[in-house]
């Protein structure tokens, strides 16, 4: 970050071609339409190159600070869409198809496996309201709205989803080297 | 709210899940705990694994080609430093002519008590130099003689003193101005020998010159006095014309 900070192109390029298909994948998540999402991994990796200099090393990891960019950004646009539901129908089967040879072996699937393995041990309960959070943006009084629960059931069930997750995946961090 | 109202909101501001209200409140809290700053950041981390979770795919070619596109743009172009003044209104307008104004009644200040300053200095010098003058007349065995101006000094008049010890001052006005690299000199004339020279000096913008010389002893008795102009830094003998001259030994 420090390099990019201080304008260096190549590292710039260094870090876009190391998470490019993470985030890109991330995007794909919320937008389900390769355009948008395209658009959008551009505009956050310029982002990272105009605000490095911004990033604080006290406050998180850059591999966090990226994908909470990238998730802003992805769901700010998703907002802007006139109709998500249209966005969601063209580019619904785009998704898996689109893994590349070249993605698999940059991301490591055993971190993915990790990731997905410690969600799957989640109830539904608490796994629906963390995903409609964060891969649609929906605040939490949306999220009671959508699922017809109690705003205060929906409170705590993500709250314990999450700390569940935290733990979960607790002294695992070093294996996603990030 | 208490501190551990606040410490429950964390984990759903990590997923920008909180209503607007309850971010705001969130928001002003951790401005001042640094406790719940700090595990905003670990939830964060852990809300950020859940990116992982999603099938990586690969963008096209295009999207990096594009950004490097727009970052060398970047460093072709210098970085815009904000200049506050930039927004100006009528206001602001009316400000920054009331500075200059204020730069240019500061600067005429300046000058004008600069031009003071010297004025005083040289109304001070010459006062000085009066009561040197008013002193040497005051001695006893003094001599006072007058010089008047004659054709291109005319109108010029000049009072030389001295005493026995040959302690000469000189008191000019109404001089004509000299040409650059040309002065003023005194001539002390006994008899018919070479005038004998004096000292050079160069008058001031009003016309007024003053001078203190040593004169030769032989200059005691002479009878004349006489003023050139010559080069400046003064000959051994008279070149120029005779602007002042005394017209009798006192």
């Amino acid at each position: 970050m420090k390099a990019i900070a201080a304008r260096d192109e190549a590292a710039l390029a260094q870090l876009y071609d190391r998470y490019r298909v993470i985030v890109f994948g991330l995007l794909m998540r919320i937008l389900n339409n390769r355009e948008e999402a395209e658009d959008v991994l551009q505009e956050v990796f310029l982002q990272v190159w105009r605000k490095a200099g911004d990033f604080d090393e006290s406050r998180g990891r850059p591999f966090t600070w990226l994908v909470t960019l990238g998730r802003s950004r992805g769901i700010d646009r998703l907002r802007t869409l006139a109709s998500r539901e249209r966005v969601a129908e063209a580019g619904a089967r785009e998704v898996i198809e689109q893994i590349s040879d070249a993605a698999s072996d940059a991301f490591k699937s055993e971190q993915r496996g990790l990731v997905n393995s410690a969600l799957a041990q989640l109830p539904d309960e608490q796994k629906r309201p963390l995903m409609l959070a964060y891969f649609d943006g929906l605040t939490q009084s949306e999220i009671a709205a959508r699922l017809g629960a109690p705003l205060g059931t929906v409170k705590t069930r993500m709250r314990t989803g999450l700390m569940r997750l935290r733990e979960l995946l607790a002294g695992k961090d070093e294996s996603f080297g990030f | 709210m208490i501190h551990a109202d606040f410490k429950d909101m964390i984990p759903a501001r990590a997923l920008s899940a909180l209503d607007a209200e309850e971010a705001r409140a969130l928001n002003d809290h951790l401005d001042g705990c640094a406790e719940c700053r700090m595990e905003l950041r670990d939830w964060e981390e852990t809300a950020a694994a859940m990116a992982i979770s999603t099938n990586p795919v690969e963008p096209s070619a295009r999207v990096r080609e594009q950004l490097l596109k727009e970052v060398r743009k970047d460093l072709e172009t210098p970085p815009v430093i904000p200049f506050r003044s930039a927004q100006r209104n009528l206001w602001t307008s009316f400000g920054s002519l009331g500075a200059m104004a204020a730069v240019v009644l500061l600067t005429a200040l300046i000058v004008g008590l600069i031009v003071m300053w010297r004025q005083y200095e040289a109304a001070r010098d010459e006062l000085a130099r009066s009561r040197e003058f008013m002193q040497l007349v005051a001695t006893p065995g003094s001599r006072v003689t007058e010089l008047s101006g004659v054709d291109l000094g005319a109108g010029a008049t000049a009072k030389l003193v001295y005493d026995n010890a040959g302690h000469a001052m000189l008191m000019a006005n109404k001089l004509p101005n000299v040409p650059e690299g040309k002065a003023y000199q005194l001539w002390f004339i006994v008899g018919n020998n070479p005038p004998m020279p004096g000292k050079t000096f160069v008058p001031n913008s009003e016309g007024k010159g003053m001078m203190k010389d040593e004169m030769p002893v032989a200059a005691l008795r002479s009878a004349v006095f006489a003023i050139t102009v010559e080069p400046a830094s003064g000959v051994p003998a008279p070149t120029g014309p005779i602007y002042l001259r005394s017209s009798a030994v006192n």
